[in-house]
């Protein structure tokens, strides 16, 4: 039932939105003309996925103050998004990261490149929002998991087909507000009523339902390499910054996302932290992922518990659906320029191809625990779209080989890590392998750097313009300052 | 296949415009633009610095002063109020302090580069 609702609301608004957009450049990023708090809840809203709504509670639950670091790095993620990126991406007056690097670097090969690492990049983080579908309709409906996935694509397609990016804007920004009153409203009526109770913790918080080892300090660092530098790669997140009028405004628009972030972690901390106190149970009997959903029947009970797992429902699905379209339009957006050649019926065939293909392979797949598999997604950005980022923006010496060697690099170590830890199975993993990032982001940005010292000759003629475009305040100058 | 790049619409041709491109490209110019970004850097770097130290101060803290990490606060641990709602205001003063020096970087650049 509450499903229903949300799509239905989703696909309502994207259909409104399909009035105001008429042009191409309306359908790529709303022709720029968001305001900074609508912009910013829509960025909220595209961002909090499958992971955030129901992973972090669920690892707060199996790992305790370890998986702490899970919303810190989400969180701090956008910190330097806001610190090294935000202002000179949106000045470079790019529609994606492909269109970033080709107009830095003055090369199609390493356009074609950083495509194809933006598309898989965008698939690998598809699928988690797909086995998160998958698992609440299994808990909740009791329906096969299949169904949970397909359901979410097709109202993606449907939204994303009809009314492209502006309609997005308002559908993920209306989507943000709806997961936090999901996620918040609940776990304030547990507490209250636990407290008015006075019912006394099952177990005190410091308890280990899992007797999981703690992580080392090794995996808590590396964890945080992929989360701090993953987010700035992550391509749903950067199509977003285009539709910002200026560099300014999209700092402005990053520091209220911070914002709103911050109060959004608090709650799936504390369902977790409710979880380990009241309902250890969920934990040992594998279902820790479950816990947002299965906390408020379990508490609360009768129809006030009916309703609160309706609203936890509603809100899973508005993580998924809002990730899902907004990975969809900016895979759509790089897929339809570079293979079909741009204009809004390229997009609409490529929205389709972008949500199908990972479809297929969350349904031959099986969920792991949802924030981990998601925290994999970020170290594998973190070693390939983040150094030619990062040092495309600062740095005058990237030369095209050189981020063409680093991408390479960082996809080999990274994915092969990835593939290699597959096979070995989670018990079998050495620590290091299972958490890549603090060696393969670095590999990345050292070859990246000594490949382009080795070819200097390649740095673009364009450099000195593209930089200073990159830096400099826009010229129909910024009056509030 | 043909290519086309999309790109939204460009906004009123701009006068001063073209002489502010002309004063960027000479040699004085890009000695400001250089100056600029490394001011820039400079300032993303130090947050980021900072804020990772503090980051990293917080385990060590709850590490270095024995049984702090059990005290409670209305029944909640104090280290879950630390890294679970602690660090926020931490991040968010870092960017708020980032936001406005970045944006005065700029407004100096502005009265070098002579805009009006």
């Amino acid at each position: 039932m509450a499903l229903v609702v949300v799509s239905l609301a989703t696909a309502a608004i994207g259909f409104y939105g399909l009035r105001i957009s008429r042009t191409t450049g309306d359908f790529y990023v709303a022709s720029r003309t968001v305001r900074p708090w609508w912009n910013a809840s829509a960025i909220g809203g595209e961002y909090l996925s499958a992971a955030s709504f129901l992973g972090v509670a669920g690892l707060i639950l199996l790992s305790g103050t370890d998986a702490l670091w899970f919303p810190v790095g989400y969180t701090a993620g956008y910190l330097m998004l806001l610190l090294f990126v935000a202002a000179p991406l949106r000045r470079s007056g790019a529609y994606t990261i492909p269109d970033f690097t080709e107009a830095r670097l003055d090369s199609r090969a390493v356009r074609r490149v950083t495509s194809v690492v933006v598309v898989v990049v965008g698939w690998l983080y598809i699928v988690p929002q797909l086995h998160g579908a998958a698992l609440t309709i299994r808990i909740t409906t009791g329906l096969p998991a299949w169904v949970g996935s397909a359901a979410v694509v097709a109202v993606v397609c449907l939204t994303v087909v009809a009314g492209g990016m502006r309609s997005i804007t308002f559908v993920q920004a209306f989507q943000f507000w709806l997961k936090l009153t999901a996620i918040a409203v609940p776990v304030l009526f547990i507490v209250f009523t636990l407290a008015g109770d006075g019912s006394a913790a099952v177990a005190p918080a410091v308890v280990n339902p899992t007797g999981l080892a703690p992580a080392g300090p090794y995996q808590n660092i590396s964890l945080l390499v992929a989360l701090l530098f993953g987010t700035l790669g992550l391509p749903h997140v950067l199509v977003r910054f285009y539709t910002n009028p200026d560099g300014h405004s999209a700092r402005r628009t990053t520091l209220i996302v911070l914002g709103l972030l911050s109060v959004f972690y608090l709650f799936p901390t504390a369902y977790g932290l409710v979880g380990r106190m009241f309902a250890p149970e969920l934990a040992r009997s594998g279902q820790a992922d479950a816990v947002v959903l299965l906390l408020p029947g379990q508490l609360i009970g009768g129809t006030a518990g009916d309703l609160l797992s309706a609203l936890v429902v509603a809100g899973a699905f508005a993580a998924f659906l809002s990730t899902t379209s907004g990975l969809v339009v900016s895979l759509a957006g790089v897929i339809s320029q570079d293979v079909l050649g741009g204009g809004v019926r390229g997009f609409r065939l490529a929205a389709v191809v972008s949500a199908v293909v990972p479809l297929g392979f969350a349904v031959m797949t099986d969920s792991l625990a949802l924030a981990g598999s998601v925290g994999l997604v970020f170290a594998f950005t973190a070693s390939t779209v983040c150094p030619v980022l990062l040092l495309g923006i600062w740095w005058r010496g990237l030369t095209d080989a050189g981020a063409i060697a680093g991408m390479v690099t960082g996809a080999v170590l990274c994915g092969g890590a990835m593939v290699w830890g597959t096979v070995l199975g989670a018990a079998g993993t050495p620590f290091w392998l299972a958490q890549p990032a603090a060696w393969t982001v670095p590999a990345a940005f050292a070859v990246t750097v000594l490949v382009s010292w080795g070819t200097k000759n390649r740095i673009p003629l364009t450099m000195a313009r593209v930089m200073t475009r990159l830096h400099t305040p826009e010229r129909p100058l910024v009056t509030e300052r | 296949m043909t290519r086309v790049r999309v790109t939204a619409p460009r906004s009123a041709p701009r006068p001063a415009g073209e002489s502010r491109e002309a004063a960027e490209e000479s040699e004085v110019g890009q000695v400001f633009v250089r100056s600029l970004i490394r001011s820039q850097l400079r300032l993303a770097l130090v947050v980021a610095i900072g804020f990772m130290l503090i980051l990293s101060a917080f385990p060590l803290l709850l590490a270095a002063v024995p049984g702090l990490a059990e005290t409670r606060i209305a029944g909640v641990p104090f280290d879950w109020i630390l890294l679970g709602a602690g660090i926020y205001p931490v991040i968010g003063l870092s960017a708020w302090l980032f936001y406005r020096t970045a944006a005065r970087n700029e407004a100096r650049y502005r009265d070098l580069a002579g805009d009006t």
